[in-house]
């Protein structure tokens, strides 16, 4: 049989035992077998030497082409067997739980107070900080509550275990003194920070609680720019459809003086027509002479709110000291 | 302050509604905390007397009455047991209806027939007026109950009424009255105040300086002092007016005279005192002379409440030739009080310092109505009209004689406050323009006196009352008030954009806080006050920041640590089956430094449990938290947070919370906090049944030592070459000790070194361990050839193998 005769038995041969491979590796042994330095085609090949000038060219002609087929076939069944291994191995449960890496949860107080720092921040306002543990001046004198004041019976204060009368602030407003006597006007703060009262815990009281405090101080301040910023902070805060009422009110530290209530949708179906919120005014005169500024050329206004109070509005939480368990059921719910 | 409508309407003519009223008050800043209706209803029933009983032909538990309503005769079929012929019962007549019990309709009265006999209305048990939740039988009434008379009425509450229970602010001591109030309504609703007139009968008990003389020996703690003598009293129970007057706004009624001196304070907000004239001992003159003078340090004292108090300097008496009879301002003496066979009264209307009461009330830890309006500021004003008024309600409600005249000692008399208010001031301040006629009519609407006027001011002469009325920003306030801040327009946030030094600051904080959230812990907020106890754990007592009076021993001192704070959180989730808890919590603690105090921002991280909750497959399923998750998410945050050159030195003693833990410290000499493991008994004792880990480090340091700037380095364009290398040491030698050796070996293009696995136990000598690490080399030029980077290895193993005596595997 002359060689040429042999290529067609032994390309279909060749073909379909790489046709029957039934997995990659069979596959790739298939191939050694075959075309691989040793197979038994590339012995085919390596006989062409042998052959006479004449049966040369029509020899290698038809071998090339059967090799070309052979590679074509191994190419094609590679790729579908590649494909095939690379298959799911039976249908995914797209319902079964996933493998979840856990993104822990900021605390509420925490949210809400971000949430009000931003308000704050897209009309102009920075945050500022000061101390908790506070002297009588900041917490009351410097802002017109002296030692016999009836008004410091409204805030009932926890006094250190110190010679100098330390405290813990009560209010928020003892920054802006501290603001006032290191910066000079204009002003434009807001303050969150932790306050603190002589209240026993119960849902509506925890000794710890949080303020935020707002104050601006500027030329031609007026009532009217009060109630307009307070008015766009609240609607920011508490929705498009929140209703505003000024109501006057006594602060040593503000006069004239205000109360805020609100009104939205969740204040009626809590069977109210108004919560009071905040409360706020103009500087005192006297608060401004305490930190050298001049009443007569600045005017500024102040308000005050507490972070718990919108928080438990926001999203009705109706015990105070649920904030400060940490119940991980409670944390992650926010 | 309680008032009632009615009362109030006494004073003040208006033609609001109880609604209205409520509004009105409201926004002029006088906010009203709670409105209770009482007396009114029961229209239609009336006081009824049975006159015969008999049985129901058709049924044996009923039984046909006639009664008699006042008007005439009627029958009534009733079912109940309880009575007979001549007892009382309120009835109610047809068409009337029966109180609404809450949530239900109101039930009317027909004429109809009950089993076939006519009834013309209905007698009625407590229960179904209302009166008692439950009730077995008719309300049978006293025997004084006038037939006809509207139950109401035989009630005591036939008058309708409101009472307003209203929030006075401090500034506003001259609120605390009923006329106080009327007066605002007068000035809102623009109608004339009507003060009682307060003309005495003619005197025929002599006159007043034969009866008492008056010595003020302090005259700066009593600028004022009123006396008026009414002769020949009959002490005993108040007219029906006055007692319900007192009692609708809460207030016990004890005898006419002395209601009197309360429905008064009440009235004009002045407290008085009443004196049993003859208990008052008299000087040589033969007549009793008051003597206001500051108590003796020491002098015993015993108010009528029976309490004895030992008195300083800084106490006021009131006190006769022997003894102190009363403390000024706040409390009557026992020794002098009112009492049954009282028959001559002294009426004291006297004005106090108000810092002196409030110190004096403080200090004796009494607390009175008087106390309460004299320290936030009486009315020197008014002194003699009260007592003039109470004289005249003695003599109405208790009969007697009148003393002529009043002895009123006023040896400081106060100077009425002038206040400018210049126009253009509360125009700028306010943000609108007021007419100014306007605003001067609104200020005189509150008996602001106009003293003059120019161009661009008016000065006002303020009331007496009016201590609140400083300056001109209080007639601003006062502007504001009258005008309405409703009707002042609200103007778009404007001006000056802030600066704080603190701004930024806030920032730091919230991005770190998003870290740790990112890094699955939840955020805790904890007690700022926490027990000395759980403190101590961490901190040296003399540090410890500490209460002067704690609302209880569990909040005793400012928390020196968040730890504690966490660890009382985890305790309350694992009592709660919460088992897989991990928290962080960034916030202030306190120590003592010297004798500062020093605040500091901290974080801290409590982690517990299982790792990750819950998933069905695979060898995490289960896993429990371990040190080396607290110290992974240490290294992520410092990374993350331009935190560089952090150390972790183990402790060789520990603090009492922890086991094992190690000092966490920047550069290797500022200690910034601390990781280990909360000590196991301590754990036991908390219920913590899994292990806790624990870290805490100082957030002010960070924020000032953070490097964030961040610049592109180019991504290497050659390939590195890894080798590895196994090997045995003894367990003393550190994953520290072995990265200093290989930086010491100086290995040439050495760009990482990864320790991949960590091996004890099989083939492995007690005492060592088998650590296997990774070295990348890498050049910026080229790429490395097999010798190079051989060559550099070799280096490496050579120095491991001589400083620690390592066997490579």
């Amino acid at each position: 049989m002359s060689l040429l005769d042999e290529i067609e038995p032994l390309k279909a041969e060749a073909l379909a035992e790489l046709e029957a491979a039934p997995d990659l590796p069979s596959l790739e042994q298939a191939k050694g077998a075959w075309i691989g330095p040793k197979g038994r085609f590339t012995g085919l090949m390596k006989q062409l030497g042998g052959l006479s000038k004449e049966e040369r060219p029509l020899a290698g002609k038809a071998v090339n082409a059967a090799k070309v087929e052979l590679e074509s076939l191994l190419n094609s069944k590679r790729d579908a067997l590649e494909l095939a291994s690379a298959m799911p191995s039976r249908a995914t449960d797209f319902t079964l739980p996933g493998r979840r890496r856990r993104v822990g949860r900021l605390h509420p107080l925490t949210q809400v107070t971000e949430d009000i720092v931003k308000s704050f921040r897209k009309i102009g306002f920075v945050v500022a900080d000061g101390p908790e543990v506070e002297d009588d001046y900041h917490c009351f004198d410097a802002l017109n509550t002296p030692a016999d004041h009836p008004a410091r019976d409204m805030q009932d204060t926890f006094f250190l275990d110190s010679k100098d009368r330390l405290i813990l602030r009560t209010h928020t407003s003892s920054v802006q003194i501290r603001v006032m006597e290191k910066q000079p006007p204009p002003v434009r703060i807001i303050v969150p920070g932790r306050v603190y009262r002589r209240d026993t815990a119960d849902a509506t009281h925890n000794p710890t609680f949080q303020q935020v405090e707002g104050l601006y101080v500027d030329k031609n301040v007026t009532v009217s720019d009060l109630k307009g910023t307070v008015e766009f902070v609240f609607r920011e805060l508490m929705g498009k459809d929140t209703k505003i009422r000024f109501r006057p009110h006594y602060f040593s530290y503000t006069e004239p003086s205000f109360e805020i209530d609100f009104s939205s949708p969740l204040v009626k179906k809590m069977g109210k027509d108004w919560l009071e919120i905040a409360g706020c005014g103009m500087v005192h005169p006297k608060v401004f002479e305490n930190v050298g500024y001049d009443p007569e050329e600045w005017t500024g206004w102040a308000f005050g709110f507490g972070i718990e109070r919108i928080a438990m509005i926001r999203y009705a939480i109706n015990d105070i000291r649920l904030f400060y368990e940490n119940d991980v059921r409670f944390l992650r719910q926010f | 302050m309680k008032v009632t409508l009615n009362w109030l309407k006494q004073y003040v003519d208006f033609d609001w509604t109880p609604e209205e009223l409520t509004e009105r008050l409201t926004m002029v800043g006088l906010e009203v905390e709670g409105v209770e209706q009482v007396g009114g209803g029961f229209e239609g029933i009336v006081v009824a007397q049975v006159i015969t009983r008999d049985r129901h032909p058709d049924a044996d538990k009923l039984s046909v009455c006639r009664v008699n309503d006042g008007q005439g005769e009627r029958q009534i079929v009733c079912g109940a047991q309880n009575f007979k012929a001549g007892d009382k019962v309120p009835l109610i007549l047809p068409g009337a209806s029966l109180p609404a019990k809450p949530g239900e309709k109101p039930f009317t009265i027909k004429v109809g027939k009950i089993r076939g006999v006519e009834s013309l209305g209905m007698m009625c048990a407590p229960s179904e007026l209302g009166l008692e939740a439950d009730s077995d039988g008719l309300m049978l009434l006293r025997e004084d109950a006038r037939v006809g008379q509207p139950f109401a009425e035989y009630l005591g509450s036939a008058e309708k009424d409101f009472v307003y229970d209203l929030e006075v602010t401090p500034n506003r001591p001259d609120l605390n009255s009923v006329i106080g109030i009327a007066r605002e309504v007068a000035a809102v609703a623009g109608t004339e105040l009507k003060l009682p007139k307060t003309t005495l009968p003619e005197s025929t008990g002599g006159v007043i300086t034969d009866h008492v003389s008056v010595e003020i020996r302090d005259g700066d703690l009593c600028p004022r002092y009123t006396a008026r003598v009414v002769k020949g009293v009959q002490v005993g129970p108040s007219p029906d007016w006055l007692r319900n007057a007192l009692e609708k706004v809460g207030i016990r009624s004890i005898s006419n005279v002395v209601d009197v001196t309360n429905f008064v304070m009440l009235e004009s907000g002045q407290p008085l005192h009443a004196f049993d004239y003859h208990l008052i001992s008299k000087d040589g003159a033969g007549k009793p002379s008051i003597i206001v003078r500051p108590a003796a340090a020491g002098e015993k004292f015993t108010t009528l409440d029976e309490k004895e108090h030992t008195l300083s300097e800084e106490n006021l008496l009131i006190a006769d030739s022997e003894k102190g009879i009363a403390l000024a301002g706040v409390m009557g003496g026992l020794n002098t009080e009112i009492n049954d066979e009282t028959v001559d009264v002294l009426i004291e209307s006297a004005y106090f310092d108000p810092t002196n009461i409030r110190r004096t009330s403080k200090t004796l830890n009494l607390r009175t109505d008087s106390s309460y309006r004299f320290e936030r500021g009486g009315d020197v004003g008014i002194c003699d009209w009260a007592g003039r008024r109470a004289a005249q309600l003695i003599l109405e409600t208790a009969g007697g004689e009148l003393v002529d005249g009043v002895i009123d000692a006023c040896p400081n008399p106060i100077e009425k406050k002038q206040i400018t208010l210049r126009h253009h001031k509360a125009n700028a301040l306010l943000g609108i323009e007021l007419d100014r006629a306007d605003t001067d009519a609104q200020l005189a609407r509150l008996e602001f006196v106009e003293i003059s006027k120019n161009d661009d001011s008016t000065t006002f002469e303020m009331p007496s009352y009016r201590v609140d009325m400083k300056g001109e920003i209080d007639l601003i306030e006062e502007i504001v008030r009258m005008h309405g801040i409703d009707k002042i327009p609200s103007t778009a946030p404007r001006g000056a954009h802030g600066t704080n030094e603190f701004d930024p600051v806030h920032d730091q904080i919230a991005e770190a806080r998003q870290l740790l959230v990112g890094m699955g812990l939840d955020e805790a907020q904890g007690q700022t006050l926490i027990a000395t106890e759980s403190a101590a754990r961490l901190v040296d007592a003399e540090a410890l920041v500490r209460l002067s009076y704690p609302l209880s021993s569990d909040m005793d001192v400012l928390r020196p640590s968040l730890l504690p704070g966490l660890l009382d959180s985890l305790r309350h989730n694992l009592s709660r089956s919460n088992h897989d808890v991990a928290l962080f919590e960034t916030g202030r603690v306190f120590n003592r430094e010297g004798t500062d105090v020093k605040e500091e921002r901290r974080i801290a991280i409590a982690l517990t449990g299982e790792r990750t909750s819950g998933f069905w497959q695979g060898d995490e399923r289960g896993a429990k938290y371990d040190v080396h998750d607290l110290k992974g998410m240490l290294e992520e945050f410092f990374e993350d947070y331009g935190i560089r050159g952090v150390f972790y030195r183990r402790r060789d003693e520990n603090p009492a919370l922890f086991v094992e833990s190690a000092v966490i410290a920047l550069g290797g000499k500022l200690e910034i906090g601390s990781i280990g493991q909360l000590h196991p008994a301590l754990a036991r004792k908390m219920d913590l049944r899994d292990p806790v880990y624990l870290a805490e480090f100082n957030l002010d340091v960070l924020i000032r030592r953070r490097n964030t700037g961040k610049s592109f380095k180019a991504l290497p364009a050659f390939p590195g070459s890894r080798r590895d290398v196994a090997m045995l040491v003894d367990e003393s030698v550190s994953h520290d000790d072995v990265d200093k050796a290989v930086r010491k070996a100086k290995a040439e293009n050495l760009e990482t070194i990864e320790l991949f696995d960590v091996f004890r136990g099989k083939g492995i000598p007690d005492g060592k361990k088998s650590v296997a690490y990774a070295f990348t080399f890498r050049s910026g030029e080229r790429t490395l050839t097999e010798k190079e980077v051989n060559g550099a290895h070799e280096k490496i193993v050579k120095q491991l193998t001589e400083a620690f005596g390592a066997t490579m595997r």
